[in-house]
């Protein structure tokens, strides 16, 4: 008896986030989405050195720093560009976005440099 | 040979590394003095084709009875013979200063050694071979005895008198030509101690003989020596390339013996003269290095398209090695040529093991990779037939990495990590710089346009 409460549990919960994300902005959602992407990314290639091994170490790292890095500009750009947010209510979207873009710039000179 | 390929030979000697050869001039390793130690002056002429075929070929023999108290075969810290010759089986106690310890350093010093012991062998002598890896049987009263093997003689019926024909196959010990008629032998027998690898068995006996006392009778127990285990005539040849011979029976020296015509018993071949002195001529050359004595010269090593010797290798280099290997023929050095020297490239184990081919001329040569794996390396030689002395050369040489522009430009393990990258938004490519001076080159021309333009 507890078991089939336990999951009904579970699926109540699972539709409730569904249906609460699915409330939330287009423009957060592609954000999300380049974010699950990102991730993905870094982590396909970290099965990749597992399985080939870490030869280019330097190369490794930067392309999974690249992943990460670009991951974590990005939910610090959903973070600003997020209406419901209050502490950035006064800060334009676009400033974010160009905060983003060059952020990403900066870490990309240093994954070229650091590729090898 | 000219005097000054004498002494480039030695120049180049001098500049390589532990190379274990004689200890006699490194350019004529072939004995030269010889002491001759005898229980009795009439052995002198018992003997004397022994002897004389020594004197021919150039050896100085300095005989000696063994309880003369004027031996001595060192005087301040130097030998004055270069080979020992101990005919002597039943003497106690050498005269002079000579023991069983002073006879073994003479030994380990690179001199060689010919042993010869008799049915009343003295404690002396067998301690002597005892030491040389050689055991004599411990009944003091028996000798080889050989039912189905012995000398057909119309004199002694005891069947002490043995025909033996196993000789050890080699060359290099017994000479090009086939001895064909069997050595006689009369005397005591031994056998080779199983933990040394450096003694070899020149004359064994047939799988029919014992040894025993002849005129006593058969004890219940079986003899503790019978068969191939006996050995007649053993040699050993030590790391430093010492040479020594040690046999059962002194009588198989004597001229007696040398000129007997042998008829084995069970074979129909009489031969009108043994194998004696054939034998022991071949084998006396062996041992006082007329033979089978090797050196090698001019270990080199150098990349593939240079000439000097680089200090220092990377990995993945390509590099030739050469070594000069030559033989000693008794008068000069020849070329040795052989199919089997190898060379090892060696950190604790070997990376590459290679055979060397040769031009025929003593040269010796290949080509190889030096492996993925740096550090400090070794090229090794060696090299250990039967018959010859041992050769042992080694050369350090350590091997470095890639120094990091060394690498091939894109790595092609690292494609997936450079594509993610670029997926990620990384479009600055190799020529960022170019790129970099470009805008900057643009951003001048941009700002002088806009500021100077009315």
């Amino acid at each position: 008896m507890g078991r089939s409460a336990a999951t009904k549990d579970a699926h109540a919960l699972f539709h409730s986030l569904r249906s609460a994300y699915a409330a939330t902005p287009n423009n957060l959602k592609i954000i999300d989405l380049y974010i699950l992407f990102a991730v993905a990314t870094a982590v396909i290639q970290v099965a990749y050195m597992a399985i080939v091994g870490s030869f280019p170490f330097n190369s490794f790292l930067s392309g999974v720093l690249s992943c990460v890095g670009t991951a974590v500009l990005a939910v610090s750009l959903r973070i600003q560009v997020n209406k419901d947010n209050k502490e950035f209510k006064d800060l334009p979207p676009e400033r974010a976005f160009a905060d983003f873009v060059l952020c990403n710039l900066v870490l990309h000179l240093v994954i070229i440099n650091f590729l090898g | 040979m000219a005097a000054p390929k004498f002494a480039f030979l030695l120049l180049n000697l001098i500049s390589i590394l532990p190379l274990l050869v004689s200890s006699f001039s490194v350019d004529r390793p072939t004995d030269r003095r010889i002491l001759v130690l005898l229980d009795d002056l009439s052995l002198k002429s018992s003997h004397s084709l022994f002897f004389s075929s020594l004197k021919s070929r150039g050896f100085d023999l300095d005989f000696k009875l063994a309880d003369d108290p004027a031996i001595a075969v060192k005087r301040y810290g130097q030998y004055m013979y270069d080979g020992l010759i101990l005919l002597s089986p039943s003497t106690e106690r050498f005269g002079g200063s000579l023991d069983v310890e002073g006879v073994l350093d003479f030994v380990d010093s690179g001199h060689d050694l010919i042993v010869a012991a008799d049915a009343n062998a003295s404690d002396l002598i067998r301690n002597i071979a005892a030491e040389c890896g050689v055991d004599f049987d411990e009944d003091p009263s028996a000798v080889v005895v050989d039912h189905s093997s012995y000398a057909v003689s119309e004199t002694e019926g005891d069947h002490t008198l043995i025909a033996a024909d196993d000789f050890i196959q080699s060359d290099v010990i017994l000479g090009n030509k086939k001895i064909e008629a069997p050595v006689l032998f009369k005397g005591i027998g031994h056998s080779l101690n199983p933990a040394n690898s450096m003694v070899l068995k020149a004359l064994s006996a047939s799988p029919s003989s014992y040894s025993t006392n002849p005129s006593s009778k058969l004890s219940s127990q079986p003899p503790s020596l019978y068969g191939t285990a006996i050995s007649l005539v053993s040699v050993v040849q030590a790391r430093n390339a010492a040479r020594i011979m040690i046999s059962g029976s002194l009588d198989m020296f004597s001229n007696r013996l040398f000129r007997a015509g042998v008829q084995k018993s069970g074979s129909l071949n009489k031969y009108e003269k043994s194998g004696n002195e054939q034998f022991i001529t071949e084998l006396s050359k062996w041992i006082f290095h007329e033979r089978g004595h090797l050196k090698a010269v001019n270990l080199r090593h150098n990349k593939v398209g240079e000439s000097e010797e680089p200090s220092m290798y990377r990995i993945n280099d390509d590099l030739e090695f050469s070594v000069e290997i030559f033989e000693w023929s008794g008068s000069s050095w020849v070329p040795h040529v052989s199919k089997d020297v190898q060379v090892q490239f060696y950190m604790m184990s070997p990376y590459v093991l290679k055979t060397l081919s040769t031009n025929g001329k003593g040269l010796y040569h290949t080509s190889f990779k030096v492996p993925d794996v740096y550090g400090v390396f070794q090229f090794k030689v060696e090299y250990q037939k039967l018959g010859y002395t041992s050769l042992s050369l080694s050369k350090q040489i350590p091997v470095r990495p890639f120094k990091h522009n060394e690498y091939e430009r894109f790595i092609t393990t690292a494609f997936p990590y450079y594509g993610a990258s670029f997926s990620m938004g990384n479009y600055v490519d190799v020529s960022t710089k170019y790129m970099i001076e470009l805008q900057m080159a643009g951003f001048f021309i941009f700002s002088g346009v806009y500021l100077y333009n009315k």
